[in-house]
């Protein structure tokens, strides 16, 4: 009797030890890319609801440019982009819900600044998106640059940056404007819309998006001018390398695609490819992927589920969306952009 | 005399027409030349494909004309950061050539005689096409170096933005007679295609 007792309650103590071991590796184990492959599903921290960016349609499906970020890192470790489950964070709310482990990255159109990598222990791997601060103006003013709005009325978002940007602006290049400002956003389109203004200013996505509810958005141009610096770009903790090159270098990987041509159409096309960048790239040559912890194919995986750089681009807030934003800053550098890839080699 | 020079190109073209009209029975035209159509200007293009002035970083010099035939965009080079931008259609032609050319000659309303290659493939064109609006090489052409490719006006708008059989790099009648007011001969063309596999 006494035996069995004593022997219950080693099982037990047993049984708590191992119990308490795993909660303690559960919630002490930093390496993200174990917790992601334990748990079976990538973790996002996204907007709640900006067009193009990140979006639930009335099923909770959710589509745009940092939902297919997220969702080229499940194909990546998964080779299945249904593996990526969004969360939906406030802006005040998401670097402390990243840092508490609630989610495994940020892709959600966060600038990537100095203070916000030095104060919240976080980590940018890499600009998705360059965005910056553009104008609106009517298209019969027939204004080709920012430079031509000498002696205009701006409307503008008060208590913003985009509200300093602006003076900063109009103060290098010795042009005087008048503010007619307002302190929410909606205030700021309407005397636009209504003709109180004779241009309006805020992010160039934001412009994309906010022409398209206007009166008539066909007589709205927006200037190709960039005046600030709002580089996107996902997020993730510090001192968690093998994670951070994982996010890195899939939008890399996703950019180096659509230098060389490769898209989700020609992906078996490209498996075959004799051309040592591209079979570097696909996993034909080499095992960089390996060295990162997942697969030879990890950048094929990516490009056959979710396409490359170009085609995300468009099929989101591009050509082929209801935004129709041009490439500008966003086009590869060999055609008229910024964006650029170091090589897979 | 210039009278019974267009007379007799008429002449030309009509029995080139009715050539063309005797073997198409055989074969498909190709989408893109339809010799006679003439140019519907109501057509609308897509706003990728409408002239626009956009961000372009680029070394080239202002004044450069920049193809980029997978983009179906023309770029002529403005500085400071922008680049005027026309969409384009581009054809078999276009898409076999990459470098740099100049422009030898430009022409106003340009006659079209299609090459011999052309002749061989699509047997029902006319040998000889007098300008105008009805030719499907639009309302202005200009000539690349020694080549057979040139950057032209269309009859057909709605291919633009499409990759089409012949026809180099083509553009609708309005934005042909722009770009061919900006720019004179001897202007630096750079044709860019998507990389191969």
């Amino acid at each position: 009797m006494r035996t069995f007792r004593s022997g219950l309650l080693i099982g037990l103590a047993a049984a708590v030890v191992v119990a308490a071991i795993a909660i303690t590796y559960e919630r002490y184990d930093t390496r993200t890319l174990s917790r992601t492959t334990r748990r079976g599903e990538v973790l996002c921290g996204v907007n709640k609801g900006l067009p193009g960016f990140s979006i639930p349609d009335d099923k909770g499906n959710w589509t745009g440019f940092d939902v297919d970020f997220c969702r080229a890192i499940a194909a990546a470790i998964f080779d299945n982009p249904k593996k990526a489950k969004f969360v939906p964070l406030e802006a005040s709310e998401r670097f402390k819900e990243l840092q508490n482990r609630k989610v495994d990255i940020l892709s959600r159109n966060s600038t990537w600044s100095m203070a916000r990598e030095t104060n919240y222990d976080l980590y940018f791997p890499a600009v998705a998106y360059y965005d910056g601060e553009g104008f609106m103006v009517p298209r019969d003013r027939k204004i080709d640059t920012a430079l031509e709005l000498n002696g205009s009325k701006v409307c503008v978002q008060s208590e913003t940056t985009t509200q300093l940007n602006l003076a900063d602006y109009f103060r290098a290049n010795n042009m005087k404007y008048q503010e007619v400002k307002f302190g929410k956003l909606d205030e700021v389109v309407k005397a636009y819309d209504s003709g109180q203004c004779d241009t309006l200013t805020a992010d160039v996505s934001q412009l994309y998006a906010l022409r398209l509810n206007m009166a008539k958005p066909g007589d709205q141009v927006i200037l190709p001018d960039v005046i600030s610096k709002e580089p996107l770009a996902p997020v993730v903790r510090q001192r968690d390398d093998d994670w951070m090159m994982i996010v890195k270098w899939t939008l890399y990987a996703m950019i180096n695609a659509e230098e060389l041509g490769v898209t989700s159409k020609n992906i078996d096309e490209a498996l075959k490819s004799r051309k040592p960048d591209v079979m570097r790239l696909v996993g034909t040559d080499g095992a960089y992927g390996e060295e990162l912890g997942l697969s030879k194919d990890w950048a094929a995986r990516i490009i056959r589920h979710v396409g490359n750089y170009g085609e995300v681009y468009e099929r989101n807030v591009g050509s082929g969306s209801k935004l129709g934003i041009p490439r500008g800053l966003n086009q590869l550098w060999s055609a008229g952009g910024i964006q650029y890839a170091p090589p897979i080699r | 005399m210039l009278n019974l020079r267009n007379l007799a190109s008429i002449i030309i073209a009509v029995v080139g027409l009715t050539l063309s009209a005797s073997s198409s029975f055989a074969q498909q035209p190709d989408v893109g030349d339809q010799p006679g159509l003439l140019a519907d200007d109501s057509v609308e293009l897509d706003p990728e494909y409408r002239k626009q002035v956009v961000y372009y970083r680029t070394s080239e010099a202002p004044g450069t004309i920049i193809i980029a035939t997978a983009e179906r965009h023309l770029y002529l080079v403005q500085g400071n950061g922008r680049a005027l931008r026309y969409g384009i259609g581009v054809g078999r032609e276009g898409f076999q050539w990459q470098g740099l050319l100049n422009i030898s000659r430009k022409a106003e309303w340009p006659d079209w005689t299609p090459p011999p290659e052309m002749i061989a493939r699509q047997p029902y064109l006319p040998r000889f096409m007098a300008g105008g609006p009805g030719n499907p090489l639009g309302a202005r052409a200009m000539y690349l170096g020694s080549t057979v490719y040139r950057i032209h006006g269309t009859n057909r708008p709605d291919t633009i933005g499409t990759a089409v059989s012949s026809g180099c790099f083509r553009l609708v009648n309005a934005d042909v007679t722009d770009l061919y007011e900006r720019v004179p001969v001897g202007t630096k063309v750079i044709v860019r295609q998507k990389p191969e596999l």
